[in-house]
């Protein structure tokens, strides 16, 4: 049961961290000084869920991982390991570290500085297409583990 | 008119995120074409995987750091900077992606 929520966490701070980087992204669209607080609030938000997904999904991942590997492996969708999650684990990498870097762009005044404002959509639009795919790998390794479970003998 | 420039923690921690991104499809590649680099990397925290989360934290940091100390993003125009960390994501992700599927 720990585990089980331990995977839906993992998946779920992702989510959130891809809506909170969208969050940013719109609000950042129209940058002003009485929307600046609620960036820096969204910014926080997304790198504080991508955090939560990196410790939930890693402990997931070192510690429950190898046994449905094995399964995966076995059945007749090898690749949902050999491509998805051994990519899937390494982007995110990528998505974790551009969500940290989000709170520190948002620290520039938007509103007044367009470059800035460009560095926060790039910043904000790259977290929620990396992010969804990381999500859609996951999703793909989910099924990896049902295709062998249900006809991988 | 509106201002453009960043300041140096921003432009250094930006420079610094750009590296690590190329840093972590290189230690990817690397680690698994070296199967004694995979378990150096697992002996020091239990797990490869954790081990290279923390190198590219470190290099992140630690670069963001020097990089904000030295002010060295501050040297590349906002524009330049923004494209380099677009094309650095862009190759740094599809570039495990091929590695994934063709190797």
């Amino acid at each position: 049961m720990g585990r089980d929520i331990l995977l839906l966490a993992h998946a779920s701070f992702g989510a959130i961290g891809c809506l909170a980087a969208l969050w940013v992204f719109v609000e950042a669209l129209s940058a002003r000084p009485e929307n600046a607080a609620r960036i820096r609030i969204a910014a926080f938000v997304a790198a504080a869920s991508m955090a939560g997904a990196w410790i939930c999904g890693g402990y997931w991942y070192v510690h429950f991982y190898p046994a449905e590997k094995v399964l995966i492996l076995k059945g007749p969708w090898p690749f949902a390991h050999n491509t998805f999650m051994e990519t899937k684990e390494h982007l995110f990498f990528i998505t974790g570290i551009l969500a940290f870097l989000l709170p520190l762009a948002t620290r520039e005044n938007l509103y007044a500085n367009s470059g800035a404002r460009k560095l926060v959509l790039s910043i904000a639009g790259m977290i929620a297409i990396t992010g969804l795919a990381v999500e859609g790998a996951g999703a793909v390794i989910d099924h990896g583990v049902k295709v062998a479970l249900l006809r991988g003998r | 008119m509106m201002d453009s420039k960043l300041t140096p923690a921003t432009s250094g921690f930006v420079l610094a995120a750009a590296i690590t991104f190329l840093f972590n499809t290189a230690l990817a590649i690397v680690k698994d074409s070296s199967p004694p680099l995979t378990a150096f990397m697992a002996s020091l925290s239990g797990h490869q995987w954790t081990t290279h989360g923390l190198a590219d934290l470190v290099v992140f940091a630690g670069l963001g750091v020097v990089f904000t100390y030295l002010r060295v993003g501050e040297k590349i125009a906002t524009n330049r900077l923004i494209g380099v960390l677009i094309g650095t994501v862009a190759v740094a992700g599809l570039g495990l992606a091929a590695w994934y599927v063709l190797f």
